[in-house]
């Protein structure tokens, strides 16, 4: 016997979900449409000429060598970012873990860097690595670094990866913590009892337990890196020198809003879409199903 | 009575619409005017907004920020396509070839003027700046404002420390390289020399000092299919010698727009090529005796050196398919008092930029303001009294804020010892054409 509470009503049931439909709508799948319209034509900034020219502009950009490389330079950010974020993270979590005292104080401190606004955490990190006025290339500077992310590509593309990763670390901290307190203490103290060590715990048991929570912290960073860290790079390197930082997100702003190339740039955020659901088609498909343990 | 009641009601109806009507009339009609000046210069745009509509009542004008020169560009762009543009809008030089190729979107100035039946002459403004903004018949399609032109600024401090003569700047860049490498060997700085705007100094202003063509059909003037051909062993030598100077930090490259400026400002690096609108900033920020020169030249280029180029903004009409003749005619009135001499002549003497029209400029002459302030006279100095020849006048490209980032991409290759200097010029060249051409394409349909 089935004691759910039904509604009579047909319609109180629409009209509930109404305003988050409108909002969906609204915000997702028009702007969707129109990215995904204006992707196959080709037109003037100023819209005084349009004209239907199919999938070229999907060609033109998935032809260009350009293209290519930054999509490669993409994915190496990405799994940077993903792995400077997620490894301290691991690490703060196992630590706050085992802070009796004052634990609420180390938690809210570090969970603190997550509140700060991309394009901020980007300019702090600028200043304190600013070449003629930042503090710690002040520091590089007299350890003989030759300091200069504004031409040399590899420092430029190192400072937008700890930038980026530092400021997730807190985000993944909170997940970790999580993660951690719901592993059942007797399997540990089992293991302390039959003599195993601190590492032969976190190896062995810790670790596989978390996986779950690890592999969708991955999908989150790297989607993070994919796509939220643009404020970070334009306030950083403006994708330079020579193309060293420029990510498919910022090609994306680049070509539309500074070259006014619109049709490419529409081409290039459908590209995008479709990896952002292919993420979350992969993350639904796996974690979702694992993380029941 | 009732009916009494009722032709009341209707009397009272009748005079509160009449009166809501001349209510109508008396409000105020709004002109937009978009800009993307940000610190003193931005305040004193403000400023001018604020004092226009205390001056009358028909117009109110309101003055906003909306982002850098191409974020302002791509709302406006939005703006424009809603059917809702600002009025008026500053872009800058690099943007003008876009707007140009906008022929819809935009009402040349010179007919705003025309049909607010208030008089306008581009003779009032500038050469120079009537080049770069002007059309062949001598209308103007927007309005100079804000001009400046590069310059060289240089440390006395620092040169009296390496033992050079600081009043003697380095005219050529044989002597200004010559001059970087003392400055290094005795250590008075860190950097000999650094630049701002990197392909509008380096490439543009090059050009213009050299009377060498930076594309065809004069410059990207003739017409919208102009092809690039900056590849004078001058633009290439100009790469060379930067590359060659980074060994012992003679140069040391600071980034693509503003950065360097802190690295001056700083006393890092001794010498800097920068805008002419910097002159302000150093006035309030460094700590050290500073000077101005007007921009080195070689001096193998035929003919000697020549005048250098327009830089800075313009204001723009926008058109719109809802716009009446009183907000043209309102914008035409914003316009008219921009350019009138206390404006101009106060905006030059706060910001450091350099006064837009001839009167202003002949104004500040006779009070004896370039004479107290011989800093300030070496830009326009070089701007308008320079030898000017037939690629003196500006550019004119499509895409030009995209070329230039090609040009900043390749040079940056070649400072990293990544290619040669040739193969910088050579791919910025090659990239550029293919942005011209697509430009060509959508533009001319």
């Amino acid at each position: 016997m089935e004691r759910r509470v039904i509604f009579p009503n047909k319609l109180l049931p629409y009209l509930l979900v109404a305003p988050q439909l409108a909002v969906t709508l609204v915000f997702f799948f028009w702007p969707a449409g129109q990215a995904i319209q204006m992707s196959v034509l080709s037109q003037d900034a100023f819209g005084q000429s349009v004209t239907f020219v199919g999938l070229d502009n999907f060609k033109e950009v998935l032809s260009d060598p350009d293209y290519l490389k930054t999509l490669w330079r993409t994915l190496f950010f990405a799994s940077a970012v993903a792995i400077c974020a997620l490894v301290p993270a691991l690490l703060f979590a196992t630590m706050a873990e085992r802070v009796v005292r004052g634990a609420t104080f180390y938690r809210t401190v570090l969970v603190l860097p997550y509140a700060i606004a991309p394009a901020i955490a980007g300019v702090l990190w600028l200043f304190m690595f600013s070449p003629s006025t930042g503090i710690l290339a002040y520091v590089l500077k007299k350890m003989g670094v030759d300091w200069n992310p504004r031409l040399d590509g590899d420092q430029a593309m190192f400072l937008v990866i700890i930038a980026a990763a530092w400021k997730q670390i807190s985000y993944n901290f909170l997940f970790f913590l999580a993660g951690l307190q719901s592993i059942p203490k007797a399997l540990l103290e089992a293991a302390s009892i039959d003599g195993a060590g601190e590492w032969r715990k976190f190896r062995t048991i810790v670790f596989p337990l978390l996986s779950p929570t690890t592999f969708f912290l991955l999908v989150v960073n790297i989607v993070y890196a994919f796509f939220d860290t643009f404020g970070i790079i334009d306030a950083v390197t403006n994708g330079g020198p020579a193309k060293a930082t420029e990510v498919l997100v910022y090609k994306v702003y680049y070509d539309g809003v500074h070259s006014l190339n619109l049709g490419s740039s529409a081409a290039q955020s459908v590209i995008l879409m479709a990896i952002v659901i292919l993420l979350t088609a992969v993350q639904f498909k796996y974690v979702e199903r694992k993380v029941h343990y | 009575m009732k009916r009494i009641h009722k032709a009341l009601a209707v009397a009272m109806m009748s005079v509160s619409l009449i009166s809501g009507a001349a209510f109508a009339q008396n409000k105020p009609v709004e002109i937009q005017m978009w800009m993307g000046l940000t610190g003193l210069a931005g305040e004193t745009m403000s400023k001018y907004g604020e004092e226009f509509n205390k001056m009358q009542s028909d117009y109110k004008v309101v003055v906003s920020f909306k982002g850098q020169y191409p974020e302002q560009r791509a709302a406006a762009v939005a703006a424009f396509r809603a059917g809702n543009p600002p009025h008026i809008m500053q872009m800058f030089d690099a943007g003008s070839g876009d707007m140009m190729g906008a022929s819809k979107a935009i009402v040349p100035v010179s007919e705003v003027f025309k049909r607010a039946g208030l008089a306008f002459n581009p003779a009032d403004f500038i050469a120079p700046a009537r080049g770069y903004y002007g059309l062949k018949d001598g209308s103007l399609l927007s309005m100079p404002f804000n001009v400046s032109t590069a310059v060289l600024f240089y440390n006395k401090d620092a040169f009296k420390k390496a033992g050079l003569d600081a009043n003697k700047p380095p005219a050529t860049w044989p002597e200004l390289v010559a001059a970087a490498q003392k400055i290094r060997s005795t250590n008075a700085a860190g950097c000999g020399f650094t630049t701002t705007w990197l392909a509008w100094i380096q490439l543009e202003q090059l050009g213009s000092r050299h009377n060498l063509t930076v594309g065809t059909q004069s410059n990207g003037r003739g017409g919208l299919n102009a092809e690039l051909n900056f590849n004078n062993p001058l633009y290439v030598k100009q790469v060379q010698t930067l590359v060659d100077m980074q060994k012992d930090k003679a140069f040391v490259y600071n980034g693509r727009s503003n950065d360097a400026s802190a690295a001056f400002q700083s006393g890092e690096c001794a010498m800097i090529t920068q805008s002419s609108g910097a002159y302000g900033g150093y006035i309030r920020d460094a700590k050290f005796d500073w000077a101005v020169a007007p921009l080195p030249y070689w001096p193998e280029a035929k003919g000697g050196p020549y005048a250098t180029t327009v830089g800075g903004a313009s204001l723009w009409v926008f058109n719109a398919p809802n716009r009446s003749a009183n907000e043209f005619k309102g914008a035409a009135k914003f316009l008219e008092y921009l350019k009138s001499t206390p404006v101009m002549t106060d905006w030059a003497k706060t910001t450091g930029f350099l006064p837009a029209t001839n009167a202003a400029f002949k104004y500040l002459t006779d009070e004896g303001y370039y004479a107290q302030n011989p800093r300030a006279a070496v830009a326009i100095g070089s701007l308008a009294n320079g030898k000017q020849g037939e690629n003196t006048g500006g550019y004119r490209f499509g895409r030009w804020t995209e070329i230039r980032d090609f040009y900043h991409e390749e040079v940056e290759k070649s400072l990293q010892g990544k290619q040669s200097a040739k193969d910088a010029i050579e791919n910025s060249i090659k990239r550029g054409n293919a942005a011209l051409r697509s430009f060509e394409k959508t533009a001319s349909q």
